[in-house]
């Protein structure tokens, strides 16, 4: 019953083992330059909120590149969809669409995972101090597990590489720099509120945050990110199912 | 036509229906890609639809192999419909598309196991089965090399090779040989004449290659605009509008005219003010008598 879910998985695994170098060091550059330009450049006589800027950062060094690097896996399957076109096998296997988007979001929630690990290496290296929280497994689960499926949903509806790019530059890129991940939010003004306030990864922000820097994870934000969760595993079982009309 | 070429005949004993459509219909927006075809196919059979690009032969593929769902009609696999059991359906058919859509980071080996986990074969023959295959296929040699290192032509075969592993009664081949050289689309003949011969395996292929349907196909539907306008065994197609073609070379064209014998082809040629040719009639001319146009402009 669950030969399509295993077989994404095999798939993604299989190829991943053979590109973990390349990945490995494409996830780890973006995070150390933010930590440097900003962590050491920036914000070394900076604090917020009684905490060192680097302890604030981190977090959200966290949030981003787990945030980016689930969301990788839109472009590949926008490729293996338009461009090799490996994506049809799928389709014409016997296999249910749950399979597919639960086996390619599970992966999506593996990247995402994996790219923690590096930034927590850099928090020996750099020897910030961290107050490690239970908290924080269930919420990167559920921030990685949100974006992997708003990726699922997104490579089912665009419909080549440039409007894929589009995604990119108009949402997640803004969503890093505006939802708390890099400054607090309490000093945008008003009216940005009300915009950041809608954007999934405002709560992933918050709850990871408070689970690494010794505050306390609120239900109310695990249960909208869960929210999130939903909606976006739901649109991407309809974007599928549009693929086939 | 198809015993005198390289690939025998075998006297099959055709009688189950496995795969029938009725009044299969899409639409997209205003084009109507597929407009009501219908027909029924037996095990063993090798049938070929036969029509120009845009006729609507991958479209009808992909409603068979349920990449596209079909605007109207229905389509059943051993009397059981499609759509309200595609599991059954599914596992049952085996689908080569018109792109090599092999995952060219993996190996021949892996391709092939990604498959047998995606059509929950099992596990513990998964690698003898896989072995055979590609010894079935020519591929050993190939087998832990990655994909993207091979040419047009062993792809070809590795995705027909991945098409067949699950054991498919019926296996779809949209456009097989296209885009490749004439001694590989010869090879790629006679390893899918192979399959229907030796597995029993059910064939339907769609090509715009007057040649290809003419030589492997016993059974042709020619599509043009979404519409099925001619059917039947090649060479009896081709008997009912004479066996002979006069082609006239004229200022507005070509002209042709058909004839029962080569005498009376000849006669007429005698008679012309015009360049002549005669040839044997193809399955070209059964188009364009019925279309007035040609199959590959």
């Amino acid at each position: 019953m669950f030969n399509g879910f295993t077989a994404v998985l095999y798939r993604e695994f299989t190829v991943y083992r053979k590109r973990f170098f390349k990945q490995l060091l494409t996830a780890s550059l973006s995070p150390l330059l933010f930590l440097i330009a900003f962590g050491w450049g920036l914000g070394r006589e900076v604090s917020v909120g009684g905490m060192p800027y680097i302890n604030f950062l981190i977090p959200g060094l966290v949030t981003m590149s787990s945030l980016n690097q689930s969301f990788a896996i839109s472009a590949e399957i926008n490729i293996s969809r338009f461009y090799f076109h490996t994506f049809d096998e799928y389709l014409i296997a016997p296999a249910s669409h749950l399979e597919i988007v639960l086996g390619e979001a599970l992966f999506g929630v593996f990247r995402g995972m994996l790219s923690c690990l590096i930034i927590f290496l850099y928090v020996v290296v750099f020897k910030v101090k961290l107050s490690f929280n239970a908290m924080f497994l269930p919420a990167i689960l559920l921030h990685t597990f949100q974006f992997s499926a708003l990726a699922v949903t997104t490579s089912m509806v665009v419909k080549d590489h440039s409007s894929q790019a589009l995604v990119n530059n108009f949402v997640i890129t803004p969503m890093i720099f505006l939802c708390g991940t890099f400054f607090p939010l309490g000093k945008l003004p008003s009216a940005f509120n009300y915009l950041v306030s809608i954007l999934p990864l405002t709560y992933s922000t918050k709850a990871i945050r408070a689970s690494l820097t010794g505050g306390t994870v609120e239900y109310s934000h695990l249960s909208i990110m869960g929210l999130f969760c939903l909606v976006f595993f739901i649109t991407s079982m309809l974007a599928l199912r549009r693929v086939e009309a | 036509m198809y015993s005198d070429g390289i690939f025998p005949t075998v006297n099959q004993t055709a009688h189950q229906s496995v795969l029938q459509a009725k009044g299969l219909r899409k639409v997209y927006g205003s084009r109507v890609a597929v407009d009501g075809i219908g027909f029924s196919f037996e095990e063993g059979e090798f049938i070929g639809f036969l029509g120009p690009n845009g006729a609507g032969k991958t479209t009808t593929i992909k409603m068979l192999t349920g990449l596209v769902k079909p605007t109207g009609g229905e389509i059943t696999y051993f009397g059981k419909d499609f759509f309200a059991n595609p599991r059954f359906a599914k596992r049952i058919i085996g689908a080569v598309p018109q792109q090599n859509n092999l995952d060219r980071d993996l190996t021949a080996y892996e391709n092939l196991k990604l498959h047998a986990i995606l059509y929950g074969m099992d596990r513990s023959g998964m690698s003898e089965k896989i072995g055979e295959m590609l010894t079935f296929a020519g591929l050993t040699n190939y087998r832990d090399m990655q994909v993207k290192t091979f040419s047009g032509g062993t792809m070809r075969r590795l995705v027909i090779a991945r098409a067949l592993l699950h054991e498919p009664g019926i296996l779809f081949l949209d456009e097989p040989t296209v885009g490749l050289d004439p001694q590989i689309r010869r090879s790629i003949w006679e390893f899918i004449v192979k399959v229907n011969n030796l597995r029993n395996t059910t064939i339907i292929l769609t090509t715009h290659y007057i040649e290809e349907a003419e030589r492997l196909c016993r059974r042709v539907l020619i599509i043009n605009d979404g519409k099925i306008i001619a059917e039947g065994r090649p060479d009896e197609m081709k008997k009912e509008i004479g066996q002979y073609v006069l082609e006239i070379y004229m200022e507005e064209g070509i002209n042709e005219r058909f004839f029962e014998s080569r005498e009376d082809a000849v006669i007429a040629l005698r008679d012309s003010r015009y360049p002549c040719k005669v040839r044997e009639v193809t399955l070209e001319d059964v188009f364009l008598k019925i279309t007035g146009r040609r199959i590959n402009v």
